[in-house]
């Protein structure tokens, strides 16, 4: 969706635990849902 | 991060509105999701810049990933915060740019704003703004912006093509998008996706 919008270098960052011992866990858990850091430049 | 919505996109953001609402008048209750400093930590903020951020600046921060981690920010540069909530990602950014940058957030909830423009004035930062609006629909001019940041907004959001459209269309050519989100490596049940109750829970 990134480069379909003309962005180029698209990267991804390690994922983070986002909701680890929040409220939100047992959900996350479930569907492995974690937090990223995204880049990309625009040509 | 899925573009297929099959939710009210109006119904949608007035259970965002409701939410972070809650959030920006207290930050200090339990959410479904961390908050305030402790998340800051926990998403490898650097320490020597939110340590040095009064209560205010922190406390309602509600963000999923480090959308600085990637890529630091240069002094001079011009960003757009997409949904910058009480504004700590706009703080944390003009601390980056300095006073040859200028920062300005989109939030399109009221208590929000209010929050960040009273915190923005008392730290006495004066390339901060604050603008009410949607991240379909940016209150931003064409090529303005040499950074786009956000961070735990667009997977709220109803129209993810649009709101990229709409990135692509404030960000100069050879600037940045760099944002942080939620990704789930699991499918979501289809009624669970058409729930909008759920979208914030």
């Amino acid at each position: 969706m990134i480069e379909d919008s003309g962005f180029i270098d698209v990267r991804i960052g390690p994922p983070v635990d986002t909701f680890g011992g929040a409220k939100g866990e047992p959900n996350a858990r479930k569907f492995e849902v974690l937090g990223y850091a995204f880049i990309a430049r625009k040509p | 991060m899925s573009d297929i919505t099959p939710v009210d996109p109006a119904a949608l953001r007035e259970e965002v509105k409701k939410k972070y609402r809650d959030v920006a008048i207290k930050p200090n209750d339990t959410y479904h999701f961390h908050t305030g400093r402790r998340l800051a930590a926990r998403l490898g903020y650097d320490s020597m810049i939110v340590d040095g951020m009064p209560d205010e600046a922190v406390e309602a921060f509600a963000g999923v990933a480090n959308p600085f981690s990637l890529r630091d920010l240069k002094p001079g540069e011009r960003v757009v915060d997409l949904g910058s909530g009480a504004g700590f990602d706009c703080f944390f950014a003009a601390g980056k740019v300095g006073s040859a940058g200028h920062v300005i957030g989109i939030d399109m909830t009221k208590e929000m704003l209010t929050k960040s423009r009273n915190t923005a004035q008392s730290m006495g930062l004066r390339n901060v703004e604050f603008r009410e609006g949607i991240i379909e629909e940016l209150p931003v001019e064409d090529g303005w912006a040499d950074v786009v940041i956000s961070n735990g907004v667009i997977n709220l959001c109803a129209d993810k093509r649009r709101v990229f459209a709409e990135i692509g269309r404030v960000v100069k050519s050879g600037g940045h998008l760099q944002f942080a989100d939620i990704a789930n490596g699991r499918p979501v049940p289809a009624s669970a996706v058409a729930n909008v109750d759920l979208w914030t829970a």
